[in-house]
């Protein structure tokens, strides 16, 4: 467990002072929050809870904000191997399990906090506006039921599949993804677009403004994955986001455990 | 091109890497995926008409784009190639050119394949270049730009992939304001081709070759890339 700690503070401390990470991701935020239309969360109406008014926020900050957090885990596996920091690594006294769990805990942790500070931001802009304090709490809240989920899911892939498929084809297929599987009509083609699997937080948005937010179980493709909108399908929606996004690891995991008793 | 200038090119063209040669292909293959799926959930003929005109618009562009940023970004002996008498500029023009002769060829043999099954939704099939050229040259020279001016292939990658979703996801408000809907980079597919469909190709053109001219401008210093951060 130590062991596992040292290596996620080492990668939370390298990444975090990564000067692309904050301009990537606060940019992205700040260009959303200043161009949302007028149905965006600033514009929800006044006196809404602030539940409604942080769930909003959240939403319009997934839309852009987890971009920039594929872009940046992208390359962390891929550069430790071209700079050859992956030998090194090796021979310290960590399994290889314990050592990707490390740089996922790390590199979710580190790159997570752009997308908090934007929350923070974007509650602590409301309370002044609407004069709600818990729109701050609401704001905190809302980062980890709706932001994070989704952050654990996309972390878990974004580490993993450019080792197999290289980083510039990995964020190509990412963009595409992004749109595909969170933002496309599902009536218009097969998607994941308002599934349990959708990673944009479409239910616990959903939930906690009390109405459909993108399609969140709305008929189509897949319907065992699409329920209604309820506290249950929330709690099955994070719990399906986080495992799912740590298959990679474990596939990763084995593979290089294996390359390491055979080397 | 003079045969002894060949290797040259085949260098190059090893430089840029498979995944940049790869990158083309690859989204035009999803994209023929896509198509297959929606037809066989029963889509109509113009729906995947469509989608298929979405891959060479849309798909295809950030494709190259991507690829693009990435080889002026992964030159692991650049100081090496300052030292030669060769200009950088020329050098990266050539890695640059592979790639957008595999993602032009591409989308030549993906057109007439569409075309010649039917499925054909766009201009006249003379014009079909001015579906994906002007989106690509646009994405690419500006991917690169950034990448240029930010030294980082996060920072370019996170803003052109923003941008491309924000005109995916808000096309009516693009298409609406007179000073964005010339440089919409999806018209053929989301507006289709009726009046200003040739300004707004003609517009990306424009402001396409002037982002290549500024990163030319800027190759003329080669020294400031050697700071990048990533691949």
């Amino acid at each position: 467990m130590s062991e596992l700690l040292a290596v996620g503070r080492y990668e939370f401390r390298m990444q975090v002072r990564k000067r692309s990470l904050w301009l990537a991701m606060l940019l992205l935020a700040a260009v959303i929050a200043l161009t949302q239309g007028d149905r965006g969360p600033r514009y929800t109406e006044a006196g809404a809870p602030a539940r409604e008014v942080m769930a909003g926020w959240a939403l319009l900050f997934g839309i852009v904000v987890p971009i920039g957090f594929g872009m940046v885990l992208a390359d962390r596996l891929v550069r430790d191997r071209r700079l050859g920091t992956t030998a090194l690594l090796e021979s310290l006294p960590v399994g290889p399990r314990v050592l990707l769990a490390g740089k996922y805990l790390g590199g979710l942790a580190s790159s997570a906090l752009p997308g908090l500070l934007a929350m923070l931001v974007a509650g602590g802009y409301e309370t002044v506006h609407r004069g709600d304090p818990l729109m701050l709490a609401w704001a905190v809240l809302a980062f980890g039921l709706i932001m994070l989920p989704g952050l654990a899911f996309v972390a878990g892939f974004a580490l993993v599949s450019p080792l197999v498929i290289s980083a510039p084809l990995f964020r190509v297929l990412f963009v595409g993804y992004w749109f595909w599987g969170n933002m496309l009509p599902p009536e218009f083609l097969p998607s994941l677009s308002g599934t349990l699997l959708s990673p944009i937080g479409d239910y616990p948005v959903s939930w906690l403004i009390g109405e459909t937010a993108l399609y969140a179980g709305v008929p189509g493709w897949l319907s065992f994955l699409r329920p209604a909108p309820s506290g249950v399908s929330v709690l099955v929606s994070v719990v399906l986001l986080v495992l799912v996004g740590l298959l990679p690891l474990v596939v990763a995991g084995t593979v290089f455990s294996r390359q390491r008793r055979t080397a | 091109m003079p045969t002894h200038r060949l290797p040259l090119w085949r260098y190059e063209s090893r430089r840029a890497g498979w995944a940049a040669r790869a990158a083309p292909p690859a989204a035009l293959l999803v994209t023929l995926v896509m198509a297959l799926l929606t037809a066989s959930g029963g889509a109509g003929h113009d729906q995947v008409g469509q989608l298929l005109l979405t891959g060479l618009e849309a798909i295809l562009p950030l494709a190259v784009g991507m690829a693009a940023v990435t080889i002026v970004a992964r030159d692991g002996c650049r100081e090496l190639q300052l030292s030669l008498p060769a200009r950088y500029a020329g050098t990266l023009g050539r890695r640059l050119g592979v790639l957008a002769l595999v993602g032009a060829a591409c989308a030549v043999a993906f057109t007439a394949g569409v075309w010649l099954s039917g499925w054909w939704a766009g201009p006249n099939i003379l014009a079909s270049p001015l579906v994906w050229a002007p989106p690509m040259l646009w994405l690419t020279g500006l991917t690169v730009l950034l990448g240029m001016l930010g030294r980082s292939v996060v920072l370019a990658t996170s803003v052109v992939s923003a941008l491309w979703l924000g005109e995916q996801l808000f096309a009516g408000s693009f298409v609406a304001l007179d000073w964005t809907r010339p440089f919409f980079l999806f018209t053929t597919s989301r507006v289709g081709v009726g009046e200003g469909w040739l300004t707004n190709r003609l517009a990306l053109v424009g402001s396409g070759l002037l982002f290549v001219a500024v990163v030319v401008l800027l190759l003329r210093r080669p020294h400031l890339l050697l700071t990048e951060e990533e691949e």
